[in-house]
């Protein structure tokens, strides 16, 4: 199974959407933590949905699950592939260019264009805009949300973040790169996670660790 | 019709391995008697959990997959039900203490009596309890027990009689907790440690927990969280007298001449159809899958579903709803280390209390903002992308927290969980359909308790504050009851006070389904002290020969 989806126009169109949605300043971006190898190899079929806990590799679906998957996999890459025809048929008809060919305030002008057009909110169940999601009028802490239920822009968003942020195995968070800029110590690997090595103990209050060293071998 | 294949009759088949079926197993087999547990979901070893948002919180690695597992929301009998991911709770062994952080509180004595308390409430169909609080204080012990609960007794003022401590010292002080309890020290509210299913000590041969900042809607890989899979079904397996079925979808329950439920029909793994006889059936699938079950059982007798003569199966049905008030601070709070919810509550605006203009209270705790990262959740009324919301992200991670509040929805007749018309799940059978319209009491409360969420940030000199109200019940929150009320009246509740059916008299349930109230406390402490109860009531009825 090749592990890429985008030919390299749309891959090119993708990683120059998502240098907007979360934009290189004094800090690196969206480009510089590969968030578009995170979609495209997520877009290329089932084989990246789960790593495995440990690290080493990922699960392979079958059955029912792998359907679902691949059905989920399918609406997204039609959006996609829509969305990016789309961006470049706005970008000729105001700047006479592909969206990939303009500068960063006029590709900002065709994505707040396409917010305007209406394609932002989720037609169904989201997550919270205020605790817990990407974008939606309703609030609600604690649900995951439904990717296949946004529309372009809004899932852009969302799978930019997601590469931006998600755990390094998934082919975005390059380096680290989306941890570091916000301060997040994560794990140097899920297999830190998985066998009990990693902890946050030393971020709570002065003093708390010391009490409960002794339970934690290496803290 | 003809099963393939027909194992051996047993003497209690339990319908779900979650909190409430694990714990009924546990006390079932120690007794002596002999359990077959149908679980619809996988029986995952602690191994196949790991550190990993995306596909916890993003890819139902946990959550159910709503392609597989549907579920409809409408608001009331006149409108479309449209698909949502209402309420959802993960569907293995273990149920929804697989992903938990496990806020263990108890419920409060008035919680039994809350009709009594408040009066009635029109628009409600608000009851008392047919049980007191202090006929569970004894399984609330022996929960916390048995199961490894880390809190300090004594530090909730508002807490009723314990007859004892906790088996493990409250979690360490966090820095959000820090916040929480300095905003309440200056109002002169009463703070305490959210009594927590982490092991702060190791307990029982089980380590203490490392405090990951992956514990949320996450697995736990080390075993030192107390869980149904790591506790209360490992504790069955051991009596030899419990056999655990996982990828089991039971389909409905069929009666004999009597009317007494004679077989659970099930799908196994291979699609193979099977039928389980037992002298005694309990439902442990979580309140609306209980409902769900009951509503697919027609038969003769039962034409709208078994036990359910009262028309009184899902409905009532309640969920809370989980919301926040969010602050940032110029000091770093970390609301993400250990997961993001250690430690620290106030049930100073629990309690019913008249002045307020509306009835009941909930829960208010400190929580985190992401699971624990911002892959889902950016500050609330900020952009979604761009230069702002990178910055806002960076300057908010480790400077903001959330004072969480859970809603003690009103029970009300016509919110219900019935059978969907058209949508289906996997396996062919209706889904459950979910009609739900906030009562004015729910808005007022729920606006009242983050208002409170709002006081404290302000009191701990939070630099700004942001209120996300919860306008309607929206299911983000997994816990739910009430689809089966238990009560004293078989016109009016569908359980007797032993949680067994009015109309059938091997039938029990033991989740959230037999509460006539939500409350507005997490419920699975006293889910499982009540399937607790409801085992000891079998065993002391039936002998261990059942």
């Amino acid at each position: 199974m090749s592990d890429t989806f985008f030919n390299p126009h749309q891959r090119a169109t993708v990683e120059a959407a998502m240098a907007r949605i979360i934009p290189t300043d004094d800090t690196p971006g969206a480009r510089e933590a590969g968030c578009v190898d995170f979609v495209d190899r997520y877009l290329s079929g089932i084989g990246y949905i789960f790593a495995k806990p440990d690290g080493s590799g990922f699960e392979v679906l079958e059955g029912a699950s792998a359907k679902a998957w691949m059905q989920r996999i399918e609406i997204m890459r039609e959006r996609y592939v829509a969305g990016l025809l789309d961006l470049d048929a706005r970008a000729h008809e105001r700047f006479s260019a592909d969206f990939v060919a303009l500068a960063p305030q006029q590709q900002d002008d065709i994505l707040h264009e396409l917010e305007q057009a209406g394609t932002g909110a989720p037609r169904t169940l989201a997550v919270n805009d205020a605790l817990a999601g990407p974008v939606s009028p309703q609030p609600a802490l604690q649900q995951t949300s439904t990717e296949v239920d946004l529309d372009f822009l809004p899932l852009m968003v969302t799978h930019t973040r997601q590469g931006y942020y998600a755990d390094p195995i998934y082919g975005g968070n390059r380096n680290r790169i989306g941890w570091e800029v916000i301060g997040f110590p994560g794990p140097a690997s899920l297999k830190d996670v998985h066998i009990g090595r990693y902890t946050t103990l030393q971020y709570f209050a002065e003093g708390e660790a010391d009490k409960v060293r002794e339970f934690h071998d290496g803290l | 019709m003809a099963y393939k294949t027909k194992p051996a009759r047993t003497d209690v088949v339990i319908i779900g391995a979650g909190a409430s079926g694990a714990a009924a197993a546990k006390v079932l087999c120690e007794a002596g008697v002999k359990v077959v547990a149908l679980e619809k979901g996988p029986w995952r070893k602690k191994e196949s959990f790991g550190g990993d948002e995306l596909a916890n919180i993003n890819r139902y690695n946990l959550w159910p997959d709503p392609i597989l597992n549907p579920r409809t929301w409408r608001e009331t009998a006149d409108d479309d039900a449209r698909s949502e991911m209402f309420c959802p709770v993960p569907q293995m062994v273990g149920g929804g203490t697989v992903h938990w952080q496990g806020w263990l509180p108890r419920f409060t004595e008035n919680d039994f009596r809350l009709r009594t308390v408040a009066g009635d409430l029109p628009g409600t169909s608000l009851a008392d309890w047919p049980i007191t609080y202090d006929e569970l204080e004894p399984y609330y012990l022996k929960v916390e027990w048995a199961f490894g609960v880390s809190g300090q007794p004594g530090a909730n003022k508002f807490e009723s009689r314990r007859s004892g401590g906790y088996p493990c010292p409250p979690m360490p002080i966090s820095r959000y907790a820090q916040k929480f309890i300095k905003g309440c020290d200056a109002l002169g509210w009463n703070a305490f440690p959210t009594p927590q299913a982490a092991l702060s000590r190791p307990f029982n041969g089980r380590k203490a927990t490392v405090v990951s900042a992956f514990a949320q809607q996450h697995g736990d890989p080390t075993g030192t969280r107390s869980s149904a899979l790591n506790v209360f079904i490992p504790d069955a397996v051991a009596t030899g007298n419990f056999e655990l079925r996982p990828d089991c979808v039971v389909r409905e329950l069929t009666l004999d001449s009597e009317g007494n439920i004679k077989a659970a029909i099930y799908q196994d793994a291979d699609g193979d159809t099977i039928e389980q006889e037992a002298d005694l059936f309990i439902l442990a699938c979580g309140a609306m899958e209980t409902a769900r079950l009951m509503l697919l059982s027609k038969s003769g007798r039962f034409p709208n579903g078994v036990a359910n003569g009262s028309d009184m199966v899902g409905r009532n049905v309640t969920f809370h709803e989980y919301s926040a008030a969010v602050g940032t601070y110029d000091d770093p709070v970390y609301a993400w280390a250990g997961g993001g919810y250690v430690s620290a509550s106030t049930f100073q605006h629990y309690e019913h209390d008249a002045s307020r203009g509306f009835v009941s209270g909930g829960h208010i705790a400190v929580a985190g903002v992401g699971i624990p990262l911002p892959i889902n959740w950016r500050m609330p009324g900020t952009p979604s992308w761009g230069a702002e919301a990178k910055k806002n992200d960076r300057d908010h991670f480790s400077h903001s927290l959330a004072i969480a509040m859970v809603l003690h929805d009103m029970p009300q007749h016509e919110n219900r969980i019935d059978l969907d018309e058209t949508v289906v799940d996997a396996w062919g059978l209706p889904v459950a359909r979910v009609t739900l319209k906030p009562h004015r009491n729910d808005v007022d409360q729920g606006r009242y308790l983050i208002d409170r969420g709002a006081d404290i940030l302000e009191a701990s000199g939070a630099l700004t504050i942001r209120r996300v109200y919860a306008d309607r019940v929206t299911g983000n929150c997994s816990h739910q009851h009430g689809t089966a009320r238990m009560g004293d009246d078989g016109a009016t509740s569908v359980l007797n006070r032993w949680c067994r059916a009015h109309e059938v008299e091997n039938l029990y349930a033991v989740d959230g389904s037999p509460f006539p109230t939500g409350t507005g406390a997490n419920p699975t402490l006293t889910i499982m002290a009540n399937a607790w109860r409801v085992a000891d009531k079998i065993i002391a009825e039936r002998g261990a020969a059942v």
